[in-house]
């Protein structure tokens, strides 16, 4: 050694003393809301008006509040609108108003008779990007006791999809068609303060609660990294890999000093992980049958990329990972987590299925939709599915505008049995909002918008849609003291003049 | 003339017949038999040796369960623990007496202009049933069971009747799994195909 006296820490490399980069710690509770029953206990033996009755009823209550409060004394011409319970006991010429679920009536929606018709035909009609016609569209408001067809100038300027559940006043015409004036739906629910359920939690358990937190830093919300496999997007992920790590930044900037302390992949990690073979192409394949995995059609490389990107920042940064359509989680929402066999790396630093409600220690795969407490404020969040759903039936550009009409119709899903695959819910919807959101992000959308909301009861809500990653480089950064959001471009390739 | 049989030793001697019955060819599955007095005490010896000595293996794999994390201790499977709300409708329930069914059962009879058309043959019990199947406000009733649409519907403040429920759970006591199956169900799902 070079002063000669044996003891390592003496010598001149380690005089130099290198600043050290530190995480605060996020305080994380996910809520597994969207989790299903596992095996014996998930059945499909029952129908999907299960659901539709268990929306509307456990949403009648506040759209009824909502509407007295609106319509209970108000007067057209010399009557008070009545309150009618069931949808067809409306009388013609009364005016009336009652609460029930819309349908709307999109012929161009996907239907089991195209399926039949590939048998009789060369080829299916093609899949349709949205179901929207130019036409005038047939609208119905129906209840247990049956359909009711509505009509209305004020309909054609709301968006309106089938499964949300308003109240409409007007009355019925001699058609029996009934003339819409007004609709009312049920607003954004009651917002949980700050750190409330921790408080709770805290409370029960007997500790004393604790008054001064931490100060929490940023959390980064990514989505659609679309990881294929081959060598693609290599740099591009080794780019986020160095900024989620802090190898890019400079601690000595001001903005260094402001950490991510946790990373949320919010669906489209994975592009095309497994499609489904169609009826075709299996028919093409006469080969000899392969009892098990087809090992020429399965690639391990997109999830094996994944694993070895996840545990390079694991060790260091907690990742929250959301599945999203192309992802090998279920098709039917709500997905299920991405499974820990997936990851043999990155399950290293997760918690085993019988500590799920502990502490996490970094990777946490959770179910999609998904909804969580991170650093007290009350997170929804989506891989994108509902969203574009929702937009496959209005003529919107903006998915913000869908994402706040469907936390103020209350539903997370509102097309969810009718074109968007889901399970069939018996006892208890979860796809209903209970309880406002600080934060409602969904993944995978067209481009990066932010928009803040309020409700009657000054609830307020940031909602965040977030681009693909994989077209934009767009990393969104949320101040998790002042709900603030920023976002970071990573191109590749690009020179700037 | 017909050909001559020969009455000689038996040709067909070398095959046996089959026996599907008898002791020797019974095939029953393991089951589990409960144990009879004898074997009771070498089983328990076998078990009680198997248990490692506290005393001498006390020190040694100290280190060793340090560093093993004990793993979670395993919920015994219980029945589920069901929901005040729940308990408390059941307790109310099992207070109603056949009385009072009758009486609601009069009530609703009263409601309507004509007497109920091919209910001749079935019980109290089974029409009281069959109208709560019908009403659409308490949800399908296809696919689920009557005791669980009523406690949903219970637990969504619909107010479902009590008596229903009490007639739920006579048929239940008395072992009559039929009950629970709503009637349009069995229509709805039955496999017979009307030739036209």
């Amino acid at each position: 050694m070079a002063d000669g006296s044996g003891d390592f820490r003496q010598c001149s490399p380690f005089e130099t003393d290198f600043p050290t980069n530190e995480r605060s710690q996020s305080a994380y509770t996910p809520l597994h809301t969207f989790d299903l029953p596992r095996g014996a206990d998930k059945h499909y033996q029952q129908q999907y008006a299960d659901m539709y009755f268990l929306r509307l009823a456990q949403l009648k209550p506040a759209v009824e509040e909502q509407a007295e409060e609106a319509w209970g004394n108000m007067k057209i011409g010399t009557d008070t609108p009545q309150h009618v319970d069931r949808v067809l006991d409306v009388r013609q010429g009364i005016p009336s108003w009652v609460v029930g679920t819309v349908f709307v009536d999109m012929p161009l929606k996907p239907n089991v008779l195209d399926d039949i018709s590939k048998d009789h035909w060369i080829s299916a009609p093609p899949t349709r990007e949205r179901y929207t016609t130019d036409g005038k569209l047939d609208m119905m408001i129906e209840d247990e006791s049956g359909r009711l067809q509505i009509s209305g100038d004020s309909l054609d300027t709301l968006g309106l999809v089938t499964g949300c559940v308003i109240a409409i006043l007007g009355h019925e015409n001699i058609d029996g068609v009934f003339n819409v004036i007004d609709t009312k739906y049920a607003d954004l629910p009651r917002q949980p303060e700050r750190w409330e359920k921790d408080d709770a939690n805290l409370a029960l358990s007997g500790g004393k609660i604790k008054q001064r937190r931490a100060r929490a830093d940023r959390i980064a919300i990514i989505s659609g990294l679309e990881i294929a496999g081959d060598s693609g997007n290599d740099l591009a992920l080794d780019m986020l890999t160095e900024y989620l790590i802090g190898e890019s930044s400079d601690p000595s900037r001001p903005e260094g000093s402001k950490k991510i302390s946790r990373l949320i992949l919010a669906g489209g990690s994975l592009a095309h992980s497994s499609p489904i073979p169609s009826r075709e192409e299996v028919s093409a394949k006469k080969g000899h049958k392969k009892y098990g995995y087809d090992s020429a059609a399965y690639d391990a490389s997109p999830t094996a990329r994944l694993d070895t990107f996840l545990s390079d920042i694991l060790p260091t940064l907690p990742v929250t990972l959301l599945p999203g359509v192309t992802d090998p989680a279920s098709v039917a929402i709500p997905q299920q987590p991405l499974h820990a066999a997936l990851f043999p790396q990155s399950r290293a630093l997760a918690n085993s299925p019988a500590f799920k409600n502990d502490p996490h220690l970094g990777f946490d795969s959770v179910s999609n939709p998904w909804e969580g407490d991170i650093d007290g404020w009350r997170f929804l969040g989506t891989g994108g599915q509902t969203v574009t759903d929702v937009q496959k039936y209005l003529d919107v550009d903006s998915t913000l505008d869908i994402m706040d009409a469907m936390l103020r119709w209350r539903c997370i899903a509102p097309t969810a049995p009718d074109t968007l695959w889901c399970y069939p819910f018996q006892d208890d919807d979860p796809l209903i909002v209970k309880e406002c959101p600080h934060v409602y992000f969904a993944g995978n959308m067209p481009k990066f918008e932010v928009r803040t909301e309020s409700g009657p009861f000054q609830q307020t809500v940031t909602l965040i849609s977030v681009p693909k990653y994989s077209e934009t480089g767009i990393i969104v950064l949320l101040d998790m003291e002042t709900l603030e959001v920023t976002h970071i471009d990573l191109r590749v390739g690009e020179s700037k003049p | 003339m017909p050909p001559k049989r020969s009455t000689g030793p038996k040709a067909s001697a070398a095959q046996s017949t089959l026996a599907f019955h008898g002791t020797t060819n019974r095939v029953t599955k393991p089951t589990t038999f409960p144990r009879s007095a004898k074997s009771h005490d070498k089983i328990d010896d076998i078990l009680h040796a198997s248990k490692p000595d506290p005393a001498t293996t006390d020190i040694a794999p100290a280190e060793e369960e340090a560093a093993i994390i004990p793993p979670p201790a395993l919920a015994e499977p219980t029945a589920p623990v069901k929901p005040a709300k729940q308990l408390d409708a059941e307790a109310a329930a099992r207070k109603v007496s056949e009385a009072r069914i009758k009486k609601y059962w009069a009530a609703k009879e009263k409601a309507r202009l004509a007497p109920r058309a091919h209910q001749e043959e079935l019980g109290l019990h089974e029409k009281v049933l069959r109208e709560w199947d019908m009403c659409g406000v308490y949800g399908p009733a296809i696919g689920n069971s009557r005791l669980k649409r009523w406690n949903r519907a219970n637990r969504l403040n619909l107010h479902p009747p009590i008596e229903v429920l009490a007639v739920l759970l006579m048929e239940q006591d008395e072992g009559n799994a039929g009950a629970q199956r709503a009637h349009v169900d069995e229509l709805m799902t039955s496999r017979f195909v009307v030739e036209a």
